[in-house]
């Protein structure tokens, strides 16, 4: 597992943590859907649109960063079973985002055309 | 698809109710990257201290082969790598600000277009743990040293192994590795780490120990270039030097380097070439050759023998055999069985030699021995046994 090359720093992340699961909307592939619009109040709180969701959060100082490790090579998938191999280390997140509260569901009288 | 316009995120905070005065001019808009659900990525959870080596810019090595449990080494520890599971969905994006970073930045614009780079439900969390070491061991004794006039080695097909080899072989940090080496007194020959065949190790001491008795040299002052120039038509210089060094301390005395013998090695290694050829012994006919074969002046005594051998107070007369602790199993719940399975109930003091090496960083031999055994009062001593029956 070796750092990404190059003098410079390592690129830091940011962690979104959301409930249930990920799925595209549309069938196919998830690469290039949105997700939705990331916004914070004047106070610091991270709101999350989803689709017709409002999700409130909390911005967390991970008291144990996680390191982004990117498979070489490609040939399999990094498995709980079979971490060998080289990997580096794409980024540091030492920041999360928590998102547990329930969504909001976000009730509309609003043609959808947005 | 087609990036999100601050029109349309105007509009969806309306559709939301939410009031723009209350919020961050700057969105994130999020969408999936190109990889994204490659599952490329994944997350390692780091351990104090590890984060800051990575910023350093040192590497950490995932070690292990097929039929082993993967271990993270940084330089100089190692981890038991574990995959936690969270029943939420993490997902890891670039350059996406925090509330304070955006605050700072006064010319933020006011869309930002963060591609999330993967997403897991699991990650790796990391357990600090003892070095496998016991595979070094294993390795070195595939093919012992015998000296340079033996035959073996011309002809060899074993492996032998370098420091790289090793690296790539054995579940540990380089900085325990090379500790180990040294402990176990291994010897660079050739480029390859060797360990010396017993005998010849024995042949080697012998040499310098009469030596020392026919010079009448003190023990802890044993000067290197005359060991070098008296025995060096006999064995190589490498080999004299390599085996001052193993039971020795090297130091410097007015500009000349001198060994001080080590006592308890020397007498313990006269006890292992006694012992190793039966299967047990009378234990005050054992005591009466053993300090009859260690160099004059030397004092032995049983101590010396901890994790080397084991005296059965219980025989009559009482016995004393061969038991290595280096023999013995690595992993902790095996060792216990196997030390039970030698002798049903121990005491402390005798158990402790060969529990010590399980001991985590700040694990007493107490605590392991809560964990593992059962004790009991015999005769008045406190004794352990087994917690399951053994069988």
């Amino acid at each position: 597992v070796s750092r990404s090359g190059g003098t410079g720093a390592l690129a830091q992340w940011v962690l979104l943590e959301l409930q249930g699961e990920v799925e595209p909307r549309q069938s196919g592939d998830l690469a290039g859907s949105l997700l939705g619009d990331l916004h914070y109040t004047c106070e610091g709180v991270p709101v999350l649109i989803v689709g017709h969701h409002i999700l409130y959060g909390k911005v967390v100082q991970l008291e144990k960063p996680f390191a982004v490790l990117v498979k070489q090579g490609g040939a399999s998938q990094p498995s709980p079973t079979a971490p060998q191999g080289h990997y580096t280390v794409t980024a540091l997140i030492k920041t999360k985002l928590l998102f547990k509260t329930r969504p909001k569901p976000i009730i509309t009288h609003v043609p959808k055309k947005v | 698809a087609a990036m999100r316009s601050r029109a349309e995120v105007d509009a969806t905070l309306q559709t939301a109710k939410l009031n723009p005065a209350e919020l961050l001019p700057a969105v994130h808009c999020l969408s999936f990257g190109p990889q994204a659900g490659g599952g490329e990525c994944c997350l390692l959870q780091l351990e104090p201290g590890l984060c800051a080596e990575l910023e350093a810019g040192r590497s950490l090595v995932i070690r292990g082969e097929k039929d082993e449990h993967a271990v993270l080494c940084s330089k100089d520890k190692t981890y038991d790598m574990k995959i936690a599971d969270t029943s939420n969905m993490l997902l890891f994006v670039p350059g996406c600000k925090t509330p304070e970073e955006l605050k700072a930045d006064q010319g933020s614009c006011s869309i930002i277009h963060s591609q999330i780079a993967g997403f897991s439900k699991n990650y790796w969390e990391l357990r600090r743990c003892r070095p496998k070491l016991k595979k070094l061991r294993k390795l070195l004794m595939e093919d012992p040293y015998e000296g340079p006039d033996s035959r073996k080695d011309q002809a060899s097909t074993f492996s032998k192994y370098t420091t790289e080899d090793l690296l790539n072989l054995i579940q540990a940090s380089e900085e325990e590795i090379l500790h180990q080496l040294q402990v176990i007194d291994a010897c660079k020959i050739e480029g390859y780490w060797r360990i010396l065949d017993f005998d010849y190790e024995m042949k080697l001491l012998n040499h310098v120990t009469q030596l020392i008795d026919s010079e009448s040299w003190p023990l802890s002052k044993v000067p290197l270039c005359a060991c070098l120039e008296e025995l060096g038509s006999l064995e190589p210089r490498e080999m004299i030097e390599h085996i001052l060094l193993s039971y020795g301390r090297k130091y410097v005395d007015d500009g000349e380097v001198f060994f001080e013998m080590h006592e308890d090695k020397i007498c313990r290694a006269v006890a292992q070439m006694l012992l190793q050829n039966a299967v047990k012994f009378n234990l005050s006919e054992f005591e009466e050759v053993w300090q009859q074969s260690v160099p004059e002046g030397m004092t032995t005594r049983l101590d010396q023998l901890q994790g080397l051998a084991l005296v059965d107070k219980s025989s009559r007369p009482e016995t004393i055999f061969l038991l290595k602790v280096e023999d013995l199993p690595e992993d902790n719940q095996e060792r216990f069985n196997s030390l039970f399975g030698i002798r049903e109930k121990w005491t402390e003091v005798d158990i402790t030699p060969y529990i010590q090496d399980l001991c985590a960083e700040k694990q007493t031999v107490g605590a392991l021995l809560t964990k593992y055994a059962r004790s009991s009062m015999l005769n008045g001593v406190k004794v352990y046994n087994s917690r399951r029956p053994i069988s």
